[in-house]
């Protein structure tokens, strides 16, 4: 696994996310945000909201994750992609690249944290792109702009003055599947365990 | 832990299009490689079946791509792009020079062939071993460097798909054999001697194949919690009925039994049986294996 931090000395932006779900009231406002600015077809989804019911009445709590394109360091999509259509900028933003992908579908089954989706017209592979075009232009990502509690934080990791570069130094925060080595570039401020596991239905064998 | 509100399911969209592909390139592998034995290996009493086998090599590497243009999204841009665009790390980039190369040696090899110029088969016929073993094992390696799914994530795979590609197109040849002498020859007697080799060396490449699986499955058994569940999704869950019941009992243990007693061997209906147990058993594995892998969620 690289460095995590790598990038941290580098004069180019290293976008990233830092999501603080004590802040999240679990509303999908950014799911349809998304959406709408992503113009993503009925039945998928580029970012959305994992909600967990969890504990006994009287203590019980919603527990969220908002999930979108973790953007590694290390991605293993742009690995595994036969025509190198799955792509890193030099920012650190994991895009898609629409005139090379022919939809074989590799990347979907090799990325860790399904959130690649196949299109059903365009017949491509697509995913989150940090709003790609919105961050060219100096706008934050949709899904960052439409959320009430501002619980999505964007911004560029390597400019130390930048809010989740300091939220990232400060506080405890978290990434999905860390042990993979992807080095995820969103980050998380009090994820729940409840959300991050899979419905366990086996015994497993070294359980009493 | 706690009950799932909202989330977004996986779309698995790479099941029976790909299973299938996978399928018809073993197919091809096996009968090719019995091909070799007599002109490769000079295996005389192999020879009948060498020209059977490298016909039934090219015509399903000709029909197991078609497969493949299906499943991807954009057929004609994925052939150029995966020339154009080679990206070198992918294992799925090798498949396109291997799908290409291997059929047009095979066709030069069976040239050789029908025409009887044997030094010449012999060296494009040793030329396409590795080639047969590269165009499966590949496929083998493009579901290992799936590095998420932990039931393809396994150093076997290569090996187990080399070997079930072995054992269905081995079973293939012997019913296509069978057929051929039954019905197309002057004699209409089946070769014997070479029915019965054949089914020796499937009953030994199918102890094989059982020993991998069973290899595989301990580790899985005994490795992290993704892969203990994916273990048990094959063994008891949703998948058992085909893993356990349909690929490994009706297509490996039942026609290994089979051919391994010789009574059984010698009898053509039981032979029959068991060739076609075994390729059904293989199209299961295939299925299981491709749609299987990634039928739980990960997160």
């Amino acid at each position: 696994m690289s460095n995590p931090h790598k990038t941290e000395n580098s004069d180019l932006p290293r976008f990233g996310m830092v999501i603080d779900i004590d802040r999240c009231i679990g509303c999908h406002t950014c799911e349809i945000a998304c959406k709408i600015e992503n113009d993503v077809p009925l039945g998928i989804w580029r970012s959305w909201v994992k909600e967990i019911e969890k504990g006994k009445y009287p203590n019980v709590i919603r527990a969220f994750r908002p999930t979108l394109c973790n953007h590694c360091e290390n991605p293993i999509c742009v690995k595994v992609c036969p025509v190198n259509a799955a792509w890193q900028r030099e920012d650190g933003i994991v895009m898609v690249d629409p005139h090379l992908c022919v939809g074989c579908r590799y990347c979907m089954s090799a990325c860790p944290y399904e959130v690649r989706y196949l299109h059903p017209t365009k017949g491509m592979v697509d995913k989150c792109d940090f709003c790609s075009v919105r961050v060219d232009a100096g706008l934050k990502p949709s899904c960052v702009e439409a959320c009430p509690t501002s619980a999505r934080i964007f911004g560029d990791l390597n400019d130390a003055k930048s809010e989740v570069a300091k939220l990232v130094a400060t506080k405890p925060v978290s990434t999905l599947k860390p042990d993979i080595g992807t080095a995820p570039r969103v980050y998380y401020i009090g994820l729940d365990i409840a959300t991050m596991e899979i419905k366990r239905e086996v015994k497993l064998l070294w359980e009493k | 832990m706690g009950k799932v509100v909202f989330d977004v399911q996986y779309q698995t969209t790479v099941a029976f299009l790909i299973s299938y592909y996978f399928y018809f390139t073993g197919l091809s592998a096996g009968s090719f490689m019995i091909s070799t034995l007599s002109y490769g290996f000079g295996m005389e009493k192999f020879k009948p079946a060498s020209k059977m086998g490298v016909i039934a090599a090219v015509l399903l590497l000709l029909l197991a791509p078609q497969f493949l243009l299906m499943q991807v999204g954009w057929p004609i841009k994925s052939v150029w792009n995966h020339f154009v665009y080679l990206n070198p790390l992918s294992a799925m980039s090798y498949g396109a020079f291997l799908l290409i190369l291997y059929p047009i040696n095979s066709i030069i090899y069976g040239i050789f062939m029908f025409k009887g110029n044997l030094k010449m088969t012999k060296i494009f016929g040793l030329i396409g071993i590795p080639m047969a073993l590269a165009v499966h094992g590949y496929t083998g390696w493009i579901l290992a460097l799936g590095v998420a799914r932990d039931y393809w994530n396994t150093g076997l795979m290569p090996i187990i798909f080399l070997f079930s590609a072995m054992v269905s197109g081995i079973s293939m040849m012997i019913l296509l054999i069978m057929i051929r002498d039954r019905f197309f020859t002057k004699e209409k007697v089946i070769n014997g001697d070479l029915i019965d080799s054949l089914a020796k060396i499937l009953g030994w490449l199918l102890v094989v194949d059982l020993f991998l699986v069973f290899c595989d499955f301990s580790v899985l058994l005994y490795s992290k919690l993704e892969a203990q569940e994916v273990a048990h999704f094959m063994l008891f869950g949703k998948m058992s009925f085909w893993f356990v019941i349909v690929e490994n009992l009706v297509g490996k243990v039942i026609p290994m039994v089979i051919v391994m007693i010789p009574g059984m061997r010698k009898s053509y209906f039981w032979l029959i049986l068991a060739a076609l147990m075994n390729m059904a058993g293989i199209l299961a594995m295939r299925i299981v294996t491709v749609y299987g892998g990634q039928a739980l969620p990960l997160m």
